[in-house]
């Protein structure tokens, strides 16, 4: 049962009670203890050295003694460590319980579950809860170095910056001054363990300062005649110069995996042992609040997220989402990268594609002009034969005439009427004739484009008349002209003329071998909305699907001897106009209707 | 010239300027001329064969009714009319057609006056010597449709000259007989000799003889 000791009533029942419930416990699970197992489980105890290996293993040796005589059902092992291995060991799982100073037990509290079952209760006057202090020395021969705000712009010596004992207080002490160790002292010389290094370095000037635990100095007695106390404080129930607040005493705390019957009987066994027998002695669990405060207040431990985030400590924090955020940055900027690539090679590509765009259009333009010359002149050539025979009906009639002429000289029956209607009639004809070959040049002559206002069907009976004055044997063109009038479009007429020619020949190939009442065309003009449509429907044979789909198609021809230049260049002009040009078999009858639809301009 | 003065040639042709030119070229040589703008015109002025038809002058191709259309035609009917065609450059295929329907000529734009003249005036001709074969024709016709049976059958075999005796012989009749028939069929076809019977028999009927 735990020893008799200066404490607070209310530590003193807590401490009865946890004993009482936890024996209770223990021997109300008998089964437990009936089960022992034949090979003894090994314990592991981990203990922070602070002042070197073989000290740690010293001090500690009697709890270890204590506990292999109150749980011999188990062997246990003592090992030491320093803070990182002791973390490790932890996380690892290797450790059953461990045993270290406060401010790491808080650390290994928040990261990795440790729960303390007891508190060291280290006699000499301290009570549990403060129990620990930390004592700035200096040289005894030191000037000006009295205080604790006197070491602004010192050297300091300490252990190591993870040391809670060995700096961290001291640090809070500090902070709490204003003073920012880091930046207002003149060097933090980290010297490591044990602590006595601290107090070498000292005395030995090398730090105009050193930090280590309270009662290390009270310990030491060739080290207390050289050295003093800087920034004592007055603490009544402790029994060592100090220069700092106290904190709670090293706990002993589980793991996560700790088994609950091994914590409840290894904290029974050691709540038995007395300070007198075994020179240590163990409390119930104390209040590591004061602990808690200075690591929240130093913006360390498990405080260290409230730390101003630098860069730095946010990446380490954070490093995997750094890393990721980084990616991604980095995938951005490529892809962003990519995509100004990709823009400025399409960019170069549309405008690479757009000058040969330009350039392409310019000869097609030249060649447009030229196969449209070609047509006219395919058309022409084409209509050569009927061309022949209309220019011989004048230059016949001509002949006939100058001919009757030199006759009726010879037959002396020449009057004087006579002459006169041969006359007029050889200058009527030679009229004729010149108009023929008047419009031929006109139609093949190499031309420029241009638009003008004219009414539909003015140009629809030229170029019927065109039409039919070329073809000796023209057929019937009858035109129904259901515009209203003053309709006018905008066009090149002569292109139009073209395109109607082309039709109207067209037709009439496919209709002049057939029987008369099948050869006579019908030109319709009519009005949709801003349309005008020039429709020509013939009687003809008409054209099957695949002819009709793939009418307006260059070189397409069902003549023997067609160039198949006509209607793909007919359609270009209509679109050239804005226009339509269409093929379809009418709603009743044989034959083909050629729509060709222009806008209108009124 | 008489042939000119009763006869008339008929020109169709759809270009009215050629076809005037033709008739003024016609009546430079005294042709009387008729002018039709149309297949299907001249059909309707003519319904019957004009008795001075001298010839016809067709355009071979015309909207509507063509030359050849119209050559067709008049055959239908029963018309025996020379046809002069007028053909346009690369129309010979349409020429041979024609003429193997029995036109009388044809001549090919531009053509020369004297040729076309020529293929008239004897297209006209042939027309009047055809017309005069069919007149001897049906008169020789009409004198022996004036013989009864046997005076026929007596005919026949005096035209090949067989003697009386031969006849009576052939016909199972008396030689008296025989003779009183030659005698009728004399006076009915007022022909004086067995060669002269021969002659009109076979104007009516070529195969008459055989």
């Amino acid at each position: 049962m735990p020893a008799s000791h200066p404490c607070t009533t209310l530590a003193g029942k807590l401490r009865r009670t946890l004993v009482a419930g936890l024996t209770l416990l223990l021997f109300a699970a008998p089964s437990l203890s009936a089960d022992e197992a034949p090979a003894r489980r090994e314990v592991r105890i981990g203990v922070l050295a602070f002042l070197g290996a073989e000290a740690a293993v010293s001090e500690w040796s009697p709890l270890k003694r204590r506990l292999e005589a109150a749980l011999p059902r188990y062997v246990f092992r003592l090992v030491e460590l320093d803070h990182a291995r002791m973390d490790a060991a932890a996380r690892a799982g290797e450790l059953d319980f461990v045993v270290t100073n406060p401010g790491h037990y808080v650390e290994l509290e928040s990261e990795l579950g440790a729960s303390r079952i007891l508190t060291l209760d280290s006699g000499k006057g301290r009570s549990a809860a403060e129990a620990l202090g930390s004592t700035v020395v200096a040289r005894s021969d030191s000037r000006d170095l009295d205080t604790l705000a006197d070491l602004r712009g010192r050297r300091v010596a300490i252990v190591g910056t993870e040391a809670f004992g060995g700096y961290q207080l001291v640090w809070r002490e500090l902070a709490a001054l204003g003073i920012d160790p880091a930046r207002d002292l003149s060097a933090l010389k980290v010297v490591g363990y044990p602590m006595d290094e601290v107090l070498a370095a000292v005395e030995r000037g090398e730090a105009d300062a050193g930090v280590v635990r309270a009662c290390v100095l009270e310990g030491r007695p060739q080290w207390a005649s050289r050295l003093r106390v800087v920034g004592r404080r007055s603490e009544t129930d402790h029994p060592c110069a100090t220069s700092t607040r106290l904190y709670p005493d090293w706990a002993i705390a589980t793991l996560h995996h700790t088994p609950p019957e091994l914590a409840k009987s290894l904290a029974i066994a050691l709540l038995g042992m007395e300070r007198g027998d075994e020179g240590m002695a163990w409390a119930v669990p104390a209040d590591y609040q004061a602990v808690h405060d200075l690591f929240r207040e130093l913006q360390i431990g498990p405080y260290a997220y409230l730390r101003e985030p630098t860069l730095m400590v946010m990446a380490e924090r954070y490093w995997p989402w750094v890393a990721a955020a980084a990616a991604l940055v980095v995938l951005w900027i490529l892809y962003t990268l990519r995509v100004e690539h990709m823009v400025h090679l399409r960019t170069a590509e549309l405008r690479a594609a757009l000058d040969a765009r330009d350039v392409l259009e310019r000869r097609m333009r030249d060649s447009q002009e030229q196969a449209e010359h070609l047509a006219r002149l395919s058309v022409l050539g084409e209509l050569s034969g009927t061309l022949a025979h209309e220019l011989n009906q004048p230059l016949a009639a001509i002949g006939n005439y100058a001919q009757s002429l030199e006759r009726r000289v010879d037959n002396h029956r020449l009057t004087d009427a006579a002459v006169r209607e041969a006359a007029g009639e050889i200058a009527a004809q030679a009229e004729r004739a010149a108009g023929i070959i008047g419009r031929i040049r006109s139609f093949a002559r190499k031309r420029v484009a241009q638009r003008e206002r004219v009414a539909p069907s003015e140009l629809v009976r030229e170029a019927v008349a065109l039409f039919r004055g070329m073809l000796a044997s023209a057929p019937e063109v009858s035109i129904t002209d259901e515009l209203p009038p003053d309709t006018t479009i905008e066009v090149d007429p002569l292109q139009i003329q073209q395109v109607l020619l082309n039709l109207l020949k067209n037709a009439w190939d496919a209709t002049r071998e057939l029987a008369p009442e099948r050869r006579p065309l019908a030109l319709r003009l009519a009005r949709t909305d801003g349309t005008i449509r020039i429709l020509l429907r013939d009687q003809g044979p008409g054209l099957d699907a695949a002819a009709q789909a793939r009418l307006f198609e260059p070189f397409f021809t069902t003549k023997r001897d067609g160039l198949g230049l006509g209607l793909s260049i007919c359609r270009r002009i209509a679109e050239a106009h804005g226009g339509r040009l269409t093929a379809e078999a009418p709603v009743e009858g044989p034959g083909m209707v050629f729509a060709l639809s222009l806008p209108s301009h009124d | 010239m008489t042939d000119r003065d009763h006869c008339v040639i008929h020109v169709v042709d759809d270009d009215a300027a050629f076809r005037r030119s033709l008739v003024f070229l016609l009546e430079s040589e005294d042709w009387q001329v008729r002018s039709h703008a149309s297949a299907e015109a001249f059909l309707e002025a003519c319904a019957a064969p004009p008795p001075d038809l001298g010839c016809l002058v067709l355009d071979i191709r015309m909207p509507g009714m063509s030359g050849l259309e119209l050559q067709h035609a008049l055959q239908a009917r029963g018309w025996r009319v020379p046809i002069v065609f007028i053909t346009g450059h690369g129309d010979v295929e349409l020429a041979v057609q024609a003429m193997k329907r029995g036109a009388a000529d044809f001549v090919e734009k531009p053509f020369k006056d004297q040729a076309l003249l020529d293929a008239v005036a004897a297209a006209v001709r042939r027309g009047a010597q055809d017309r005069a074969q069919a007149v001897r024709r049906c008169e020789a016709a009409e004198l022996l449709a004036r013989l009864s049976p046997r005076e026929r059958q007596v005919a026949r075999l005096v035209a090949l000259g067989s003697p009386n005796k031969i006849v009576a012989r052939e016909l199972g009749i008396s030689e008296k007989t025989v003779h009183i028939h030659r005698q009728h069929v004399m006076a009915k076809t007022g022909v004086g000799s067995a060669a002269e019977l021969a002659r009109l028999m076979l104007r009516a009927d070529p195969a008459a003889l055989d």
